[in-house]
């Protein structure tokens, strides 16, 4: 049996590793439960079906996945794959204007004296802290008033205030960090204002912008309840159709498919944007 | 090390204290419809029996089984259901078979509730107050409004913002009536020109959306809209207090619905239940009830003691022709799906 | 002259800040408007707030949220500080730390509605074990924990980072015994960022609407869905001093969080 010394401890690797598990089992075991078993339980859920009266029978089929691509009782509509697609779209555009609107933030805030910058961070993060309810419920009194209520402006407004705050503090924290000995150089050397900021300041912002956008993306699809309070329960989202099949259909297999749906979206986006990141900083 | 433990052991017993904090005491307890039982009734009960009544409330009833279906059944000893899912909670077994002994004052409800097609025989269910499915609308605002779903699914004929029903089988139901078909059609022609219908009506700029029925009535009564679904109850306590507002079933016909009263499978409280299931069906109880929901009353004996305008209101006792444009919306069994895709094509587009 | 903004941006900057708190000063405004329905001010009053007093059905949400918010967050507290410092002070194989990352990352990126979904098939086979697992504060309580150790993780395992060896092996060259090594020097060290992870999972649960939409019960409704029930069925002028209420408590926590770590650091 090997020793080693760990923090001036003579022990072996086991007890070691034993300790360690102990420490860790409460919340290993509570995600695992709750979380992770329940996803893999939701992969068969999702080969299953519905009885007529809602009740799971455990018959493989690929019912599921075959209605999601649209084959459903009516010939092919393409309504669930729509919904998808709104989902990643209000994501995506979400996403941009969180980090159109991220960047001059984070520029100006770093720009500041200390104080200013604390009390600044602290101004964005307070909002951010209230209820995402009572956030709505101002914006939709607000865009009433303006007649702009229900449409896609107060939606993207709703969600892009909901979600700045995890565009910026990543973003915030590279641009403090910044080597503005580049923007210099780059600026003595005649370049443009565009041209600074692409090859001198955004390359280095990267591993934040990665961040940025893996905090906002990724959520941001499975939204449903800002989207729907501004918008007027038009539209659905990922998040409605889950709640739909969880609530009023009762029907758990198909809502296991369309979790599966989103979870697979999920984590091509995760993958996505590690990728690029890795490549990018490479 | 000791803080530790102190602090599992008290996140222990706080987490155990959680799940034993809603034990019911020498009570039942009552899962309604949101604002549908006078404030004072429980109270009386209390008076009368020496049991408490605790009124707890849901939205929408399709919410309100799937809560049943996850355990609900255990935590309520009466619950008011719609008629269409009196037979679906039967089949699911999540309610339980009314002892008729128990229930004496079941002879004052009327003829036609007792042999009601969703429970003949009212073996799940006793009946607690019936209504309609119509189109409230502001008169300040469409005063000479035509009396037709048009007002509301047709975008050239909506007289101002509107609001549509967030509820699959009323919203598809109005539609359906709106082209003269049943809201049971399970034909798959009728309901995607249903659903056609909706989405023109939903793309229109005058939409502000779906709501649930009390959320459309809000809005017509603050003025943010002119025209909303309104189930009969809320709209009519609404038009009570406000004249400005109205309350119109359709030419084309409309949905009749019945709230049954109902037993869950593991109820805390059994028999506490049938002595309110009781208590409500007394003659007097069933008028102070309707008074209170401006709703109709399916006891024949409380109809002779409502208040008079009530029984002389069109918009809660229709008259007899306006009764045969209206139908029962009936568990559509096997057509489930394709109404939930016709829904959903509804909710995507 | 590099470090200054073009103008336009900084403006926009400005707006998008201001922004944030336009909604949040619309409902202070309206909560003290006479007027119960519509804009147009028609003259002050406290009357919205002296009314949520009598209302049974906000009180008894307000308790549910604050207890529901304080027992997740002493055992989410709990349990991700011992997950932060297993997994920062052993010696993990590679493929185990790769799997702890994911277990704390997972929740972080996850959309709210998986967790939840997956919550509600958990307690469904969960209700085959035990009657207890129906929707309500219990359900709540455990679904809330599920992401919050991620979060209190993070936050110590940060602090954690920071901390170095050098104490700790000091300590131990002084003899200490592995328990009272923490007790005495990791604990009280770790302290700022066990207080910090601890107000972020309050903070979340507090917030929380989509996992505790999917695991409630009306007994145990708290205030983020009471609020989204009347957004559904329509708002009155209660619920806009409600929330008005729970907004400046929340920049009290906030303020306070702030104060406390600053004043830590000195």
């Amino acid at each position: 049996m090997k020793l080693l010394i760990w923090y001036g401890r003579l022990v072996t690797r086991r007890r070691l590793l034993g300790e360690g598990a102990l420490l860790a089992l409460g919340s290993v075991l509570w995600v695992t439960l709750l979380v992770v078993l329940p996803l893999l339980v939701m992969v068969a859920l999702a080969f299953a079906s519905r009885s007529e009266i809602g009740e799971v029978e455990w018959k493989f089929t690929f019912e599921n996945f075959r209605r999601l691509a649209g084959y459903g009782i009516l010939g092919w509509s393409a309504d669930y794959l729509l919904i998808l697609a709104r989902s990643v779209w209000v994501a995506f555009v979400t996403t941009a204007l969180c980090l159109a609107l991220s960047y001059p933030l984070a520029f100006f805030i770093a720009g500041r004296s200390r104080l200013t910058r604390a009390v600044l961070l602290g101004l964005v993060i307070v909002p951010f802290c209230t209820n995402l309810v009572v956030r709505t419920l101002g914006w939709r009194v607000l865009f009433e008033r303006a007649g702009l209520y229900p449409g896609p402006f107060a939606v993207f407004v709703g969600m892009v205030t909901s979600e700045l705050p995890f565009a910026l503090l990543p973003l915030y924290a590279v641009v403090e960090r910044l080597d503005w000995s580049l923007v210099e150089a780059a600026q003595d050397l005649y370049a443009s204002r565009s041209r600074v900021f692409l090859h001198a300041i955004l390359p280095q912002t990267l591993p934040g912008l990665a961040a940025a956008i893996i905090l906002t993306f990724i959520p941001t699809m499975g939204a449903f309840v800002v989207p729907g309070l501004l918008g007027g329960e038009k539209y659905w989202l990922v998040g409605n159709l889950i709640q739909q099949q969880f609530g009023e259909s009762r029907d758990l297999p198909f809502g296991a498919a369309i979790c599966l749906a989103l979870l697979l979206l999920t984590l091509a986006g995760l993958f996505l944007v590690r990728r690029k990141g890795a490549d990018a900083l490479a | 090390m000791r803080y530790g433990a102190a602090a599992a052991l008290l996140a222990a017993a706080a987490l155990l204290g959680c799940s034993q904090a809603e034990k019911p005491k020498a009570q039942v307890i009552v899962y309604t419809y949101s604002e549908y039982i006078d404030p004072d009734l429980p109270k009386e009960f209390e008076k009368q029996t020496g049991i408490g009544a605790r009124i707890d409330v849901y939205e929408n009833t399709e919410e309100m089984m799937s809560k049943l279906q996850r355990g609900g059944a255990s935590q309520y000893d009466v619950v008011v259901v719609s008629d269409h899912a009196v037979p679906v909670l039967a089949k699911l077994k999540l309610i339980q078979p009314l002892d008729p002994a128990k229930l004496p004052n079941a002879a004052n409800v009327s003829e036609q509730f007792k042999s009601a097609p969703y429970d003949s025989g009212s073996k799940f269910s006793q009946p607690y107050q019936w209504g309609t499915v119509g189109l409230m609308y502001r008169k300040d605002k469409a005063a000479d409004l035509e009396p037709s779903w048009a007002a509301l699914l047709d975008p050239a004929k909506q007289p101002g913002p509107v609001v549509l029903i967030d509820s699959m089988r009323d919203m598809l139901g109005v539609a359906l009536k709106s082209l003269g078909h049943s809201v049971n059609s399970r034909s798959t022609e009728e309901l995607k020109a249903a659903a056609a219908r909706v989405l023109d009506a939903k793309r229109s700029a005058k939409c502000l959306g779906f709501a649930p029925g009390v959320g459309g009535k809000s809005k017509v009564a603050d003025a943010s809209a002119v025209a909303a679904i309104v189930y009969s109850g809320d709209a009519v306590k609404a038009c009570v207090e406000d004249d400005k507002l109205a309350y119109v079933i359709p030419k084309e016909g409309s949905i009749i619905w019945t709230d049954a009263m109902t037993v869950p499978a593991q109820a805390p409280n059994p028999d506490g239940a049938h002595r309110f299931i009781n208590f409500i069906l007394d003659p007097e109880v069933g008028a102070k009830l309707s008074d209170f929901n401006r709703c109709g009353t399916p006891n024949a004996a409380s109809l002779k003691l409502i208040r008079k305008e009530d029984r002389d209101n069109p918009a809660i006792y229709p008259p007899a022709d306006t009764l045969k444009k209206l139908e029962y919306i009936e568990d559509i069994g096997d057509a489930t799906r394709l109404y939930d895709e016709i829904w959903t094509a509804v909710k995507a587009r | 002259m590099t470090r200054r903004l073009h103008p336009l941006l900084a403006v926009l900057a400005i707006v998008a800040l201001a922004a944030l708190y336009a909604p949040l000063a619309a409902v202070a405004y309206l909560s003290v408007n006479v007027n119960r329905q519509g804009f147009a001010w028609r003259g002050f009053t406290l009357n919205w707030y002296a009314r949520l007093l009598g209302d049974s059905a906000i009180l008894e949400a307000a308790l549910n949220t604050l207890v529901l918010a304080v027992v997740s967050t002493a055992v989410a507290t709990v349990l991700g500080t011992l997950l932060a410092i297993a997994m920062a002070r052993f010696p993990w194989p590679r493929g185990v730390r790769r799997a702890f990352d994911l277990l704390v990352y997972l929740p972080v990126v996850t959309p709210d509605i998986l967790f939840a979904a997956a919550l509600v098939v958990a307690f469904q086979f969960l209700r085959g074990v035990s009657p207890a697992f129906r929707p309500g504060l219990l359900n709540m309580v455990l679904g809330h924990v599920s992401f919050q150790i991620a979060f209190v993780a993070l936050v110590v395992g940060g602090r954690l980072a920071t901390l170095g060896r050098s104490l700790e092996e000091a300590a131990r060259d002084l003899y200490a015994t592995p328990w009272y090594l923490f007790r005495r020097v990791t604990l009280p060290l770790l302290a700022p960022g066990i207080a910090a992870g601890a107000m972020l999972a309050f903070t979340l649960s507090l917030d929380d609407f989509v996992i505790s939409f999917f695991t409630y019960s009306v007994e145990s409704r708290t205030l983020p869905i009471l609020i989204y029930a009347s957004l559904r069925q329509g708002v009155s002028p209660e619920i806009h001093a409600l929330s008005t209420l729970i907004v400046l408590a929340t920049v009290c926590l906030v303020v306070a969080l702030e104060a406390l770590t600053r004043f830590r650091k000195e």
